[in-house]
């Protein structure tokens, strides 16, 4: 045999593509050659495989050897595609038959001694591998748990390339990793065990990041610094409700893209929890490179997406995030092809009232209506428009920190969220909704029915408060969620006067 | 005319240079057609003033009409010293302006007139208070008169127009220019209710150094001055100075003593500054406001049901977040919230910035 292929697969975005890696063996001049679009990585592999093979103790022969990677329109890259060409090679010099490689999916990067070292993006290459109809996978080691996430195909994981070799040539069997992995001890990513029933006072804040995730709605926070809005922001994962098995493997497929999971325990079954810096750039947030990767706004899928000092942020930055927060993912064009990463989370934000702080105590606070307006305007108003609830969080008194009592804990509050997501799922059966914070003008009117009290007096607050159109609709909003948390069908007066409460900060009354 | 205007604009010439020059020579006309050479000779004019007028004078004829009827177009009138129409009270200060600007009207005479003064960072307490002596004073008759700055100063001039009286805005710098830009609604109102005011000429844009200055018109065209909230240095009490060498009346509000911004009031009180205690109060002493009327201020008989009550006594003018509140009342997060609202819609409450309210009423 002088023709072999191996099944392969390459990652673009999180788009899995199969590769077939083709190798020739004939007569001719010496050579070692490669094609098939290749990046330099991938085209390094040639010496990785070449000496590989050799210190595997297996002589290549001196021949004229191709190797084409198919199809030749998709870019490679990455080094995944080192074991696949070893086995091409080796199965075309005929050291196994190459029918045991039939609908075997291969992946992995070779050391220069043979040994087999870890790829990432293992979860979507073997759920797609399945879908393909591939019946089993030959594996990194190391990735094996990960693979074993998959079920229906055989995972096999090899160590080293003489340990493949023995396995095809049916010297030896490969373990399969035994039991069910899912089962197993849960990775919940970087959330440490907090627990709201940590955070003393600040019953405002905790009342309404429970509206927040509730409904779905994205929340601002604003406060003196140290009053405690991170660990806020950091605790709203613990009364999300749990991720269903599904959201937990479009969660790790992200993280698994990025190389990003654990080896023992890949299954990502907390919800994430994204802080990120205000120093972030475009790429770095929505996603980016040539051949765009996710950013954090897809790793914060399913979970939140938290941004301190919100008014530090480079105005750009905040407005791409305009987009993924109306559509709930990110399309990213590129000149060879569109790229769609989910981006589904709960966007908490926090910020100062003014460059210094204090506002409003005018014994602290030095900052000019001046200052303070420019502060603000940092914020652009289409941006603020897709914040549902703002909520002020002071400086925690001494009184309030020591005074240690009995806090409500995150799996009480968890309960009454699950409460009102299930009334909203039940709902928007058979509709896109999959929270109050998606319902649009016309669902609001089907959805958000007031009663004549209740019409008056959001008549009476569009005139006193000033409202506009927009702020109406998140009052409405709002306070259906509200409404569902106390499994109430009708909105009434109080949900209403409690979703004024957290109306958007109006900049036409701050700062005088 | 147009002569005068001519001279009184001569942005270089100090007033008094000016006010010589036309006495010495009958009026502006005869200033104009001043020869280079006899100017020179003027002992009291130094070479600058002397290029200043030979400047002004270059545009010749033409020019001196032109402006002179974009002026008119402009509907600003312009009193110099020597007629009738300045201002009475203005003649006696010292240092009077050579010329005032004027787009809508001038104080009345025989109307007593008051000016509201204070910090432009302030507290809300300052704000709802000069607002509601702004309002009072004006529903008695009295003209209100102010710089329009931000704080202190436009909230008694919005009150005085809320009070459906008259107020007058003294800038500095052209009347033709808005400034602070965001108080355009109060400029624009005040020019039917009352009349804006400044010497500078139009056109002229706002410096820091006419500022100080056009204090000494505010507490000119007054017969008393109120000081509702200054810190320790603060421009209002170079109001305050030029008041008692005008020989105007000093009223100042206090505060709380930790407050930096009643820091400056204070200081006044022991200086012996008058204590503003009520508007009522305040005109009994001055002997204004014939206009009596009943105003139906009594605050406490408000129909406020028991719950909201409770919150609402809690709020006073100095911002309270919600927290504090809970942990004053001893409700919960849901029932505070739902209260503050009811109160904010009825108009009794105010949110000064997220989530902190103060009192209004």
């Amino acid at each position: 045999m002088a023709f072999s292929t191996v099944v392969s697969a390459a990652i673009h975005g999180l788009h899995v593509e199969m590769i077939h890696v083709e190798a020739d063996v004939s007569n001719g001049l010496p050579m070692f050659h490669m094609v098939g679009y290749l990046s330099s990585e991938v085209k390094e592999a040639s010496e990785r495989v070449r000496t590989a093979i050799r210190n595997s103790d297996i002589q290549l022969p001196a021949k004229k050897m191709v190797i084409n990677l198919a199809p030749a329109t998709v870019r490679k890259r990455g080094a995944s595609f080192d074991l696949p060409i070893a086995l091409a090679v080796l199965a075309s010099m005929g050291i196994f038959p190459e029918e045991r490689l039939k609908e075997t999916l291969v992946v992995g990067e070779l050391s220069l001694d043979g040994r087999v070292q870890e790829v990432s993006g293992i979860l979507p290459i073997v759920m797609k591998a399945k879908e393909e109809g591939c019946h089993a996978c030959i594996l990194p080691e190391q990735n094996v748990q990960e693979g074993a996430l998959v079920e229906g195909i055989r995972i096999l994981g090899v160590g080293h390339l003489r340990e493949a070799c023995q396995y095809l040539r049916g010297e030896q069997e490969l373990e399969v990793p035994s039991g069910r992995i899912r089962n197993k001890v849960a990775n919940s990513l970087d959330i440490e065990l907090v627990d709201y029933s940590d955070i003393q006072g600040q019953e405002a804040v905790k009342r309404a990041a429970e509206v927040a995730v509730a409904g779905g709605h994205n929340l601002l926070m604003v406060g003196p610094p140290g009053s405690g809005k991170s660990m806020m922001a950091k605790r709203i994962p613990t009364i999300l409700p749990p991720p269903s098995l599904e959201e937990s493997m479009e969660i790790t497929k992200i993280y698994s893209v990025l190389g990003m999971v654990d080896k023992e325990h890949p299954l990502i079954t907390g919800r994430p929890f994204r802080s990120v810096h205000h120093t972030v750039t475009k790429a770095a947030l929505i996603g980016g490179g040539m051949i765009p990767v996710p950013g954090e706004i897809s790793l914060a899928h399913g979970g939140v997406l938290f941004l301190d000092e919100l008014a530090e942020f480079q105005k750009p930055v905040l407005e791409v995030l305009r987009q993924p927060l109306e559509e709930r993912q990110i399309r990213i064009t590129r000149s060879h092809g569109n790229y769609v990463f989910p981006a589904n989370f709960i966007l908490a934000s926090a910020m100062n009232p003014c460059p210094c702080g204090n506002y409003p105590n005018f014994e602290k606070c030095g900052c000019t209506p001046g200052q303070i307006q420019q502060y603000l305007g940092k914020i652009s108003q289409p941006f603020l428009d897709r914040i549902d609830i703002c909520v002020e969080a002071p400086k925690v008194s001494y009184e309030a920190l020591s005074a240690g009592e009995k806090q409500e804990s995150s799996a009480v509050i968890r309960s009454r969220v699950c409460k009102a997501r299930e009334v909203q799922n039940e709902r928007y059966i058979g509709t896109r909704i999959l929270s109050n914070s998606m319902l649009g003008v016309k669902e609001l009117k089907e959805y958000c029915h007031l009663g004549r009290r209740e019409e008056l007096l959001m008549r009476q607050a569009f005139v006193a408060l000033g409202l506009t159109a927009r702020t109406y609709h998140k009052i409405l909003k709002v306070a259906r969620t509200i409404a569902d948390l106390e499994l109430s069908e009708k909105i009434r007066e109080c949900h209403l006067k409690e979703a004024i409460g957290y109306r958007t900060l109006d900049k036409k009354y701050w700062g005088r | 005319m147009m002569y005068e205007y001519w001279l009184a604009s001569i942005h270089r010439l100090s007033d008094e240079k000016k006010r010589r020059l036309r006495e010495e020579y009958g009026d502006g006309k005869a200033v104009y057609y001043i020869e280079e050479m006899q100017l020179r000779f003027l002992d009291y004019l130094k070479p600058e003033d002397v290029d200043a007028i030979l400047n002004k004078r270059k545009g010749g004829e033409m020019a001196l009409k032109e402006n002179w009827e974009r002026l008119q177009e402009q509907k600003i009138r312009f009193i110099p010293y020597f007629t009738k129409d300045y201002p009475l009270r203005l003649k006696d200060i010292l240092n009077p302006p050579y010329a005032l600007y004027v787009k809508g009207r001038l104080p009345e005479e025989e109307l007593p007139a008051v000016a509201i003064v204070g910090a432009r960072k302030c507290t809300p307490y300052g704000e709802e208070m000069a607002l509601e002596y702004g309002e009072y004073l004006a529903l008695s008759g009295v003209q209100i008169i102010s710089g329009m700055a931000r704080g202190i100063d436009g909230a008694g001039q919005r009150g005085a127009l809320n009070g459906g009286g008259a107020t007058y805005g003294i800038l500095g710098c052209g009347v033709d220019i808005c400034y602070p830009k965001d108080h355009i609604g109060l400029y624009m109102d005040m020019q039917v209710k009352g009349g804006v005011i400044s010497e500078q000429i139009p056109g002229q844009p706002p410096l820091p150094m006419y500022f100080p200055a056009r204090n000494r018109i505010i507490s000119g065209l007054a017969d008393a001055v109120l000081i509702i909230e200054a810190k320790e240095r603060s421009g209002s009490l170079i109001t305050a100075d030029m008041a008692l060498e005008q020989g105007r009346e000093v009223y100042a509000l206090p505060g709380p003593v930790t407050s930096s911004l009643s820091k400056g009031c204070h200081r006044l009180i022991r200086q012996g500054a008058g204590i503003l205690i009520s508007p009522e109060d305040l005109l009994s002493e001055l002997g204004m406001g014939d206009k009596k009327f009943e105003q139906n201020s009594d605050k406490n008989q408000k129909v406020l049901e028991s719950p909201e009550n409770m919150v609402y006594s809690c709020l006073d003018l100095f911002p309270k977040g919600i927290s504090q509140l809970i942990d004053e009342t001893g409700l919960s997060v849901q029932e505070i919230l739902e209260r503050l609202i009811t109160l904010e819609l009825k108009g009794y409450i105010r949110e000064v910035s997220k989530n902190y309210y103060i009192k209004v009423r």
